[in-house]
C-alpha cells in the first residue's frame, strides 16, 4: 500500500453500517465497511524549509525514502511507532496533521547514529529528529521535552563555567522536571555506591558539589558563547516567523 | 617517529564524567598507563567537550569547545597527539576536527568564538585525537601486553561492549575500516584483542557497538532500562561473565540500570560490569583497588578474588 494511504485505514477512518441493505443486499455488519473519504487542505509547505533552517535539518531534502534509518533505529525497535522515514516523508510533503499525531514522541531518538550509519544519502536522519523536536516545541505543538530541559541545563552550565559537575546537573534538572530525586532505584544505587568508596573520594566528590569545578579564565568564552547562542536563536526564530505566530495568537486572545 | 614512538608521550584529555562517576575509569587509565612506562600530560585548564547533550542546542558550539582543548594541547603545550578515554570526548574531538576540515561555516564559528575568547584558533591537523584503545595498542601492542601479563586473565568469559559513540557515524574515523590492522566500524575488535592479549576469554557477543540509550538516562530512563536490559541478557546469553567497558557514560548507564530493571521490572542480571583498563591493569599485577575496582557500583570483588585477581 502506497505510504501516503496507509493513514487512511485507522479506525477513526472506518465506518460500519449495523443494518444496511444495497439494492436488495444485506450489507449489515463488516460487510459494508468502508473507508471515509477525505480531503487534505493543511499541507504546510513551509515546514521542510523551517526544520531546515534548525541545527540538524539542513540534509533533510536529500532523502530518498529508502527506509535505511527506521530499519537500523534502536528506539523503532522497542516502538514501532517510532519511525524516522515517515516522519522525514511527511515533513517534505508538509503533511503537518499527521506528524503531529507522533508529536510526543520524536524527542526519544537516542542520538546512537544507526541512522547516520546506514544512511545511503548522508541525510544524517538523527539531527533530522533533533531538528524536528525543536521545531515541534518552538512552534508551541509541544512543551519541552525532559530531553531539551537536560541539555539546556547542560549547556547551561557549561556556558557559566566551561566543565559539568554530575551531581548539580541531575539535581537541577530534576528539579526543573518537577521529578522526585530520591526514586527507589537511585536510592537502591546510592547506597551501593557508598559502600566501597573511600573516604578520600567521598570528600573529593563533596567538595566538588559545593564548589562547582570550572576552567579557570573561562569568563571571555562564556561571553562570546552567550552572544553566539543569541544571535543563532533570533536567526531561528526568524527562519521560523516566531514573531508572526505570536501575533496571530494575541489576535485569537483578542477575539 | 613510528607510532609506536608518537604514543609514548601523550596529552590526556579526561574529560568531566571521569572526575565525577567515571572516577575508576580515570584512576585505572592512569595506573595502567604508568605500568606500561606510558606517559600522560593532562590538557591544561581542559574544559568540557559538550558531551551528547550541546549539540542538541547548538552542534557549533560543541564544535568549539571540542576545538578549546585541541588548541590547548597544540598550541600551548606542543603535544601532538591527545588521547580521550571517554568515548563522548573522544568522538566530539573527532567530530570537531571533521567539521573545521570540512565545513567553512565551523571554521568561521570557531574562529571567531577563539578569537572572543582569547586563545589561538585550532586549526584541523593540529593533533591527531585517539581513543585509550588505540593508545595501548598501538604503542604496546597485543604482544607486548602478553610478555607483561602477571595475572592472566583465563577463565574469565568476557563480552566486550564498545557501545555508539565509538564508531558512529563513519565519516568522522577516517583511520577505521582501512583493512588489517585497523579498527572495524561494524565489528570493533582492539578492546576484544587487548583482553585476549591479557588471557581473558572473548565470547561471541552480538550487541558490541549496540545502544545503551545513554543520552536519555535520565530524561527517559524507561527506555534506557530496556536498552540495557537487552545488553545485559544478550551479554548473559553469549555466556559472558563480566561486561567490558571503554566509556563512563556506558558503564554507568549499564550499572544504573541493572539496579534500575531490578527494582522497576523485576528483572536481576547476575553479570559483572568493568572498564577494560581495571582488568587489563590487574592482568598487569594491579591491586583491585589500584585500579578503583571498589568504586565501581556493580561489585565485582568476590568474583575477582574467586578468579585469583585482585
Amino acid at each position: 500500500m502506497p505510504i501516503h494511504e496507509k493513514s487512511l485505514i485507522r479506525p477513526e477512518n472506518l465506518t460500519t453500517h449495523d443494518e444496511l441493505v444495497l439494492d436488495g443486499v444485506d450489507v449489515s455488519g463488516h460487510w459494508s465497511t468502508f473507508i471515509e473519504t477525505r480531503v487534505v487542505k493543511d499541507y504546510n509547505e513551509s515546514m521542510e524549509e523551517e526544520i531546515a533552517a534548525l541545527p540538524g535539518g539542513e540534509h533533510i531534502h536529500r532523502c530518498w525514502q529508502c527506509g535505511s534509518c527506521t530499519n537500523s533505529c534502536t528506539v523503532n525497535a522497542i516502538n514501532p511507532d517510532f519511525n524516522p522515514r515517515y516522519w522525514i516523508y511527511l515533513i517534505r510533503m508538509g503533511y503537518e496533521s499527521e506528524l503531529l499525531r507522533d508529536k510526543d514522541i520524536i524527542w526519544q531518538c537516542v542520538s546512537c547514529n544507526k541512522c547516520t550509519y546506514a544512511c545511503p544519502r548522508d541525510v544524517f536522519p538523527e539531527g533530522v529528529m533533533k531538528a524536528t523536536a525543536h521545531w515541534l516545541e518552538k512552534k508551541g505543538h509541544t512543551t519541552k521535552s525532559p530531553s531539551m530541559h537536560f541539555d539546556e541545563v547542560f549547556t547551561e552550565q557549561i556556558v557559566k563555567t566551561g566543565k559539568i559537575e554530575e551531581s548539580r546537573t541531575i539535581r537541577r534538572f530534576f528539579s526543573r522536571t518537577g521529578q522526585a530525586l530520591m526514586q527507589p532505584w537511585m536510592v537502591e544505587m546510592v547506597k551501593r555506591m557508598l559502600k566501597g568508596l573511600p573516604v578520600s573520594l567521598l570528600t573529593r566528590m563533596g567538595l566538588a558539589t559545593l564548589f562547582a569545578p570550572r576552567t579557570s579564565d573561562w569568563s571571555r568564552a562564556s561571553a562570546a558563547l552567550e552572544e553566539y547562542i543569541d544571535e543563532q536563536e533570533e536567526k531561528q526564530a526568524q527562519a521560523l516567523s516566531l514573531a508572526e505566530l505570536v501575533e496571530t495568537a494575541k489576535q485569537d486572545v483578542a477575539a | 617517529m613510528t607510532t609506536k614512538d608518537k604514543y609514548k608521550k601523550v596529552a590526556y584529555y579526561p574529560g568531566c564524567a571521569l572526575e565525577g562517576t567515571g572516577h575508576a575509569y580515570n584512576r585505572s587509565t592512569k595506573a595502567v598507563g604508568k605500568k606500561l612506562g606510558l606517559d600522560l600530560v593532562e590538557v591544561k585548564d581542559w574544559n568540557c567537550c559538550g558531551a551528547m547533550e550541546v549539540k542538541n542546542i547548538d552542534p557549533k558550539i560543541q564544535t568549539y569547545l571540542s576545538s578549546r582543548v585541541m588548541s590547548t594541547a597544540a598550541n600551548e603545550m606542543d603535544m601532538d597527539v591527545v588521547m580521550a578515554p571517554c568515548n563522548g570526548c573522544y568522538h566530539n574531538l573527532k567530530k570537531a576536527e571533521y567539521d573545521l576540515a570540512n565545513d567553512e561555516e565551523s571554521v568561521e564559528v570557531v574562529d571567531r568564538l577563539s578569537k572572543k575568547a582569547g586563545h589561538k584558533t585550532y586549526e584541523s591537523g593540529q593533533v591527531e585525537t585517539i581513543h585509550a584503545l588505540d593508545w595501548i595498542k598501538d604503542s604496546i601492542g597485543e604482544e607486548g601486553l602478553a610478555e607483561r601479563v602477571k595475572n592472566s586473565l583465563s577463565g574469565i568469559k568476557v563480552a566486550n561492549y564498545y557501545g555508539c559513540m565509538y564508531t558512529r557515524p563513519r565519516h568522522i574515523f577516517p583511520e577505521k575500516d582501512q583493512g588489517p590492522g585497523s579498527e572495524s566500524t561494524s565489528k570493533p575488535h582492539f578492546m576484544d584483542d587487548l583482553l585476549a592479549a591479557a588471557g581473558a576469554e572473548n565470547v561471541d557477543f552480538p550487541l558490541k557497538t549496540a545502544c545503551c540509550g545513554g543520552a536519555h538516562t535520565l530524561s527517559d530512563s524507561d527506555t534506557s532500562t530496556k536498552l540495557v536490559l537487552n545488553i545485559l541478557k544478550a551479554a548473559k546469553l553469549s555466556g559472558a561473565d563480566v561486561i567490558a567497558t571503554e566509556c563512563p557514560t556506558c558503564h554507568s548507564g549499564l550499572e544504573m540500570h541493572q539496579i534500575r530493571a531490578e527494582k522497576t521490572l523485576g528483572e536481576k542480571v547476575d553479570i559483572k560490569i568493568l572498564y577494560f583498563t581495571q582488568l587489563l591493569g590487574m592482568a598487569l599485577g594491579l591491586k583491585a583497588k589500584k585500579v578503583g575496582v571498589h568504586e565501581n557500583v556493580s561489585d565485582s570483588m568476590k568474583f575477582l578474588k574467586e578468579k585469583g585477581l585482585g
